[in-house]
């Protein structure tokens, strides 16, 4: 009964189908551009991302947020077709409540994982022809572990823990080498870090993909643009609030140039 | 044998004095606006009888647990679907009762050929502003009613009535303590008159049931003192200031022993 709580079995009962295969491919190369990162700092994880939507040359939005709460312990930043990465979080977001309406009790962390996966595998065809493409990081508190954890998916639903941090998207190469250097030489391991200090790694760290990466929006104080960036907890996840990155953007991040 | 109408009318009537007899030993649900959302109240023997549908519905339940698990799930599968097709704030408690599952209760139980659902509904609905609560009541022949401030589930008519007299007596924006003290006080004043009414119906006398429909304070706190030692105090609220979109919580024994009157709490411990 209840199709056992899962609420991605009941919608395709209902004739809902996910992943409209995108036939034939255009040898078109959708870009994932965007900047995603979440990396474990003393409390718990952060995850943090620019808000920049490009289609091509274009800028089409500058204010989008693409770290996305799923629930109360769970978050997904989304890289690639925004479209499809949308209608997953949407997916997922009822998978997770109808999971815990039904059966009275909260998924698991490792069974919110696989729900990911399913549908990333669900998506393949899509993601192969070039129009769903999605590469996502999904990070939450694990209550069984009593830790907060960071996996990270490509575009066909292999699952990687990222031990100690993710990247993905177009200026993710850039930061990947900042975040391995940092962590390896740094005075100080990502993991050891205050929530302050770990928040100042997040916006360099932005602030450096936008600089070598056009798809990657990054701070434009005239318009009090910052990026999003969401601390997870075993308390739950809260949105550090302007006025902070304001404060700690000009503290710590801006220079003369 | 029901092709007559009048055999049917009668088949009818026979079932309505057999869910009547279900009912009997049920425990009432009771729900109530408060300052910060709804409260629901039931004491249980073990199965819960109450639940988050979606992220501002909540359900309370009497009658057979089996029933009730079904109409649960079609009500968690139709706002799903419907919250995720359109958006959540479509899945309202008046479409879920009116097309949802009153249709379908009722249907169960005119066809006197299968089983009815022995189930009475409560369906409490978060407004997005204080006071715009919804609260529909279904019976198990599939009539509903929608009010607002409170609502209670109970064995027959004339009890939920003394109940819903006994909250409608109460001053409204209570703080979620209150309305925990007057949501135990008119669940004990269901519970004592269905019981004398068993008593009544098996000793074959009528005993003085004057005392029985009294709202004094204090004989109700007895009558909750020692019935709720060997069972659980279940309480729900769907608390407008939770944050995220969900707002049901389901209050812990500790809070709720917080809440508890200082004599039942102690006979709870």
């Amino acid at each position: 009964m209840g199709m056992q709580g899962d609420f991605f079995q009941l919608l395709k009962a209902q004739g809902y189908h996910f992943g409209a295969s995108g036939g034939e491919s255009h040898d078109q190369q959708f870009t994932t551009a965007t900047t995603i990162l979440a990396f474990k700092y003393r409390d718990g994880v952060l995850v943090a991302g620019d808000r920049r939507a490009t289609a091509g040359n274009m800028v089409m939005y500058d204010r989008t947020d693409k770290v996305l709460e799923i629930d109360r312990h769970s978050v997904m930043a989304i890289a690639g077709v925004p479209a499809t990465a949308y209608e997953m979080v949407r997916i997922l977001e009822h998978s997770f409540k109808y999971y815990r309406r039904t059966q009275l009790q909260e998924l698991s962390f490792e069974g919110k994982l696989r729900a990911v996966s399913k549908l990333l595998k669900d998506n393949v065809a899509a993601a192969l022809a070039g129009t769903g493409a999605v590469a996502p990081i999904f990070a939450g508190y694990d209550f069984e572990q009593e830790t907060a954890k960071i996996y990270f998916y490509d575009i066909l639903g292999a699952e990687f823990e990222g031990v100690e941090y993710a990247v993905s998207g177009s200026g993710s190469p850039t930061i990947r080498g900042i975040l391995h250097y940092v962590n390896t030489w740094g005075d100080q391991l990502l993991s050891a870090m205050t929530e302050e200090q770990s928040t100042v790694q997040a916006l360099r760290l932005l602030t450096s993909a936008a600089e070598f990466d056009s798809a990657t929006g990054g701070v434009n104080r005239e318009a009090n643009l910052y990026p999003v960036i969401k601390l997870i907890t075993a308390q739950g996840i809260r949105t550090m609030p302007e006025p902070d990155l304001k404060r700690h953007f000009e503290a710590s991040v801006a220079r003369s140039v | 044998m029901y092709e007559e109408p009048y055999k049917w009318v009668e088949a009818v009537g026979n079932r309505r004095q057999y869910l009547d007899e279900q009912f009997k030993q049920g425990s009432p649900v009771v729900a109530l606006a408060y300052e910060a959302g709804i409260l629901l109240l039931t004491v249980s023997k073990g199965t819960p009888k109450l639940y988050e549908i979606y992220d501002r519905l909540a359900l309370g339940g009497m009658g057979h647990p089996a029933d009730l698990e079904k109409l649960r799930f079609s009500l968690l599968e139709m706002a799903h679907v419907e919250g995720f097709n359109r958006s959540p704030s479509d899945v309202t408690g008046s479409r879920m009762v009116k097309y949802g599952i009153a249709p379908v209760i009722k249907q169960a139980f005119e066809e006197v050929f299968k089983a009815p659902f022995i189930v009475k509904i409560l369906l409490t609905e978060l407004g997005a502003k204080a006071g715009k609560e919804t609260f529909l009541v279904i019976n198990y022949d599939g009539t509903f009613d929608e009010g607002s401030h409170c609502a209670v589930l109970a064995a027959t008519k004339a009890v939920e009535q003394d109940m819903m007299k006994l909250l409608r007596a109460e001053p409204g924006g209570r703080s979620l303590e209150q309305a925990v003290g007057v949501a135990l006080q008119a669940w004990a004043l269901g519970d004592r008159l269905q019981r004398q009414a068993l008593e009544a119906d098996t000793d074959h006398g009528r005993e003085s049931q004057a005392d029985s429909a009294s709202t004094d304070l204090a004989s109700l706190s007895a009558y909750v003192r020692e019935t709720v030692k060997e069972k659980t105090i279940e309480c729900a609220v769907l608390d407008r200031t939770q944050p995220g979109s969900a707002k049901y919580r389901a209050l812990s024994p500790d809070e709720l022993g917080r809440f508890l009157p200082k004599d039942v709490r102690a006979s709870l411990s």
